[in-house]
């Protein structure tokens, strides 16, 4: 049963909606990890649906961010151009294999990757912010680039590096996302951060260009399968729009780190409940 | 390397792109709500047509990164650029 169109629904898929563009600006927490288990558990939505409806509320959010941070220089748009390429064709093969699986076996796998963000999000909050990576000496890249970082009130330039392993690990990223509904930052973060040395404030503005693409890529094999049920997300949408703007010019300067200590415990409950329903 | 192209203006091509694409997409959205709630039949229309114009807003940005990269002469990122559009077509076929 699709909701209808009433004031009460619209009332409450567009509150949700901006909750979930908030989280995603201002946070960089992605929206799907919250928006799937809510479409699934609470309003009873097959799970397939739940996921074309979330990757469609993730491409409203990256758009609208990155739109914010090109100008501000903080995305690598080559860097992040080059991921897109094995990203894209990852979270197609994603959204194919998920139109082959049955609902529980998606929402059993989606259980299974709550435990390990939960983990992720709980080590993140615990550490505080992640310490600035030290220039990384190497030979000069196309890739390589810089952005002002108004905390550290400095120009930080930054060499990039690894990328054949991290054009690897996005298709698994990329997987991921057009599978499940999430916008893959959650793998696609860490990979940029750790593994290419790009400073976190770019990995994080990098990983929400990218996602936009390939959270595009999988909407579209959804779309095409008559998968995205159109109130429903025409409603999510609107509110993801008016909290992605909200989150990125009112809650800019946000401290993240207690915050994430509450969502990984939320993930936690999330990723039970999504267990017990899906077994 | 045509340097006329510059790095901002790039920037500032596809903040605006990605901007009309949202803005535009918002907007159908809402007469798609404020046609359904009155009852008139293109309120459907209006909404589907809403949420194409937004998920066709990453592929435009990407139409921009190539016609960009093209002109500031750096063929490899427009290379890679339409391999990704070329993939944004294969999966709306697939």
């Amino acid at each position: 049963m699709m909701p209808e169109l009433n004031a009460l629904n619209f009332s409450v898929l567009v509150s949700f909606g901006v909750f979930i563009g908030l989280l995603g600006s201002a946070l960089g927490v992605g929206g799907g990890i919250f928006m799937v288990p809510f479409l699934v558990l609470a309003l009873k939505i097959p799970i397939h649906q739940a996921v074309a409806a979330s990757l469609v509320a993730i491409v409203a959010t990256s758009s609208a961010v990155a739109a914010v941070n090109v100008e501000r220089g903080l995305a690598n748009i080559r860097l992040g151009i080059t991921l897109e390429v094995t990203t894209a064709l990852g979270s197609i093969a994603g959204a194919l294999i998920a139109s082959r699986l049955d609902a529980g076996a998606v929402q059993l796998l989606f259980a299974l990757m709550l435990f390990p963000v939960s983990a992720l999000m709980f080590h993140k909050g615990r550490k505080g912010p992640a310490p600035q990576a030290a220039p990384a000496a190497g030979p000069a890249s196309a890739f390589d680039s810089a952005f002002f970082d108004p905390a550290l009130a400095a120009h930080t330039p930054y060499k990039v590096k690894n990328m054949a392993p991290a054009s690897f690990i996005s298709f698994f990223a990329g997987s991921l996302s057009g599978l499940l509904g999430i916008g893959g930052g959650i793998v696609q973060v860490p990979v940029m951060n750790l593994l290419c040395g790009v400073p976190m404030k770019a990995a994080a503005a990098t990983s929400n260009f990218i996602i936009g693409v390939s959270a595009a890529a999988s909407a579209y094999v959804y779309f095409r399968k008559g998968l995205i049920p159109l109130e429903l997300t025409a409603m999510i949408v609107t509110g993801v729009l008016i909290g992605s703007f909200l989150g990125i010019y009112a809650l800019y300067k946000a401290r993240s780190e207690k915050l994430q200590l509450v969502f990984s415990a939320l993930v936690l409950l999330v990723g039970i409940k999504m267990l017990l329903a899906a077994l | 390397m045509e340097k006329s192209f510059s790095e901002k203006k790039f920037a500032s091509l596809i903040q605006r792109t990605l901007l009309a694409g949202v803005f535009l997409s918002a907007l159908l959205l809402f007469a798609g709500f404020a046609f359904t709630v009155s009852g008139a039949p293109a309120g459907t229309t209006l909404l589907r047509a809403g949420i194409l114009a937004l998920l066709l807003t990453p592929a435009a940005r990407v139409m921009m990164l190539i016609y960009g990269y093209w002109r500031g002469g750096e063929h490899y990122f427009a290379l890679a650029s339409f391999v990704v559009l070329a993939l944004l077509g294969l999966s709306i076929l697939v």
